[in-house]
């Protein structure tokens, strides 16, 4: 990791915190904040997998949406603090969402996307089918924000900086996790798996390993949402929401800790800023989407990155030359 | 010591047998050369004994355990190693990244950063740790491909045509370098350059049509008849 982007995660992760603070006068605002920093908390688990093991997982908002429903029930019927639902529920969400991925992670690339295509659109069909615990298609509405010390619930300013501290958490997380070993086992990975494999790197249980701990972040920030939001129901945890993540991710720059940051900053707050106009925000997404595989295969953050590296060639260059005396 | 062992080992893609029955042994320290026409189950072979591909039959045993159904990396782990026929790096890598991510393996058990780095040396890398890997010559990605093998402290190495696509001179400069690759370990090469062949193996196995058709010294194969009928012709023979 270089330098320059320690500062930068430095910068975002003060930022982040800061955030909630500044744009506690508006109501509205604090909302659209609260929404994007739920999205951050994903974009940064799904880049774990998208960016750095070169896997595209459609089932992400499944993942999440097993976990919200499981808090909800645990909160409710259990009778369950939130901040103990949550961990399990994302656990759980995370043992299912390996459960099912176990067959499709030993595919690649397009094959695994596919697959993971089915598992969410199964999915989506269980959380409509199986009423007992999602209220089908009406969904789940008046879901309790999480309990609070005294007896008060987390809400307004004080649930916003929460969810900045788990997005931040979030990100610190994955910062760390790259520089280890089995971060640089996710990079072998996407690299070349077979070549992986044959210097000894275990391919199919690091991709294993590495969607246990995407699912995870799915989960939580599923529980996150529920609770933030409100209300859930099926079209919340749908294939268009894996795919907006994955767009966040991927117009920042995938495989990179600031892209996603960048990319959900921009992307996420637009829907909510453009409420009037409903209709044009899935055409947009949709020519993003287009537009960035196209143009943009590394997003802004990754476009950035090669414009330094071919400034810096250009200077190495220059001294060779002189060094040269030509 | 009899390093790697295969008996009746067979492999059928749709009805074409690309290995027949093939019984072949290796000994530790020894270069075991293998020679054959274009198609005649090398590649499988390799690819059969390193964990690419599952024989449909036969026994496979390294230094007496039974590897039969053991995946590459678990190969690798107890030693035995391959490099491919099209030179395979982590192009998108640095040179130094591409040596870490074979170190990932052993790790602690690993060689010393010394050992790396004399070896490094040793192949001429030391220069372009800093490089993309998919920016060096062929002939730097196929020296980093031996150097990531060798932090992995294999006991044989399968090398599939290390000099293809080499120019003349770079073709002398590996030779010497797996001549001196000898003293480390075991080696296992595919090539259809006889010089190669002549000058490193200690013994040669001939592949015809996924058969085994001739294993001995190589002065013996060269002068077989059925090799040079089949294979090495009148031009390749000289």
């Amino acid at each position: 990791m270089t330098s320059h982007s320690q500062y930068g995660i430095a910068a975002a992760t003060l930022v982040i915190l800061a955030l909630p603070f500044l744009l506690a006068g508006n109501r509205f605002l604090g909302f659209v904040l609260g929404m994007t920093l739920i999205s951050l908390l994903w974009a940064t688990g799904m880049n774990l997998l998208s960016g750095f093991v070169g896997l595209m997982p459609l089932m992400f908002a499944g993942i999440a949406g097993i976990a919200g429903y499981a808090m909800v029930y645990f909160t409710r019927t259990a009778g369950w603090s939130f901040w103990l639902a949550m961990p399990v529920a994302s656990l759980l969400a995370a043992i299912i969402g390996v459960a099912l991925g176990l067959p499709a992670l030993r595919l690649k690339g397009f094959y695994f996307t596919l697959c993971s295509l089915v598992i969410q659109s199964v999915l989506t069909l269980a959380f409509i089918f199986f009423p007992k615990f999602t209220n089908g298609d009406t969904g789940i509405n008046e879901i309790a924000p999480p309990d609070w010390f005294g007896g008060t619930a987390l809400t307004g300013v004080r649930f916003d900086f929460a969810l900045a501290v788990a997005a931040v958490a979030g990100i610190l997380f994955s910062t760390w996790l790259t520089q280890t070993h089995l971060g640089k086992k996710f990079v072998a990975v996407r690299e070349d798996d077979v070549l992986a494999e044959s210097i000894g790197i275990d391919v199919v249980r690091t991709r294993i390993t590495a969607f246990f701990i995407v699912s995870l972040y799915a989960g939580i920030g599923g529980c996150f949402y529920s609770a933030y939001v409100g209300f859930i129901s099926p079209r919340a945890f749908d294939v268009l929401v894996s795919l907006n993540i994955w767009l966040f991710v991927t117009f920042g720059g995938r495989g990179t800790i600031l892209g996603p940051i960048i990319g959900t900053a921009i992307l996420a707050p637009i829907p909510f800023l453009l409420q009037d106009l409903q209709a044009f925000k899935d055409i947009l997404s949709g020519t993003l989407i287009i537009l960035v595989t196209l143009l943009m295969p590394g997003g802004i953050y990754g476009a950035w990155l090669k414009l330094l590296s071919r400034k810096r060639g250009r200077e190495v260059q220059t001294t060779q030359v002189r060094e040269q005396g030509v | 010591m009899k390093l790697l062992e295969v008996s009746g080992l067979s492999k059928s893609f749709g009805g074409v047998a690309a290995l027949a029955n093939v019984v072949g042994h290796s000994i530790e320290g020894e270069t075991l050369g293998m020679i054959g026409p274009n198609g005649s189950g090398k590649t499988t072979f390799v690819n059969v004994v390193s964990g690419h591909v599952r024989a449909d039959r036969g026994t496979l045993t390294f230094a007496g355990v039974n590897i039969a159904r053991m995946r590459p990396h678990q190969l690798a782990e107890v030693g035995l190693c391959r490099t491919y026929q099209a030179v395979r790096v982590f192009s998108e890598l640095s040179t130094r990244q591409n040596i870490e991510n074979a170190r990932l393996l052993l790790e602690d058990r690993g060689l010393g950063a010394a050992e790396v780095r004399e070896l490094t040396e040793w192949l001429r890398l030391d220069r372009n740790l800093d490089k993309q890997a998919g920016s060096l010559t062929l002939f730097e990605q196929r020296r980093l491909e031996l150097l990531m093998r060798l932090v992995l402290k294999p006991r044989l190495i399968m090398l599939d045509e290390p000099v293809g696509g080499l120019a003349v001179t770079e073709v002398n400069e590996m030779i010497t370098l797996l001549q001196e690759l000898k003293a480390r370990c075991s080696l296992f090469v595919i090539e259809h350059t006889m010089r190669v062949i002549r000058e490193l193996a200690d013994r040669v196995m001939v592949l015809i049509a996924g058969e085994k058709v001739a294993d001995g010294p190589p002065s013996e194969i060269l002068q077989n008849q059925r090799v040079i009928d089949e294979y090495l012709g009148n031009a390749a023979h000289a």
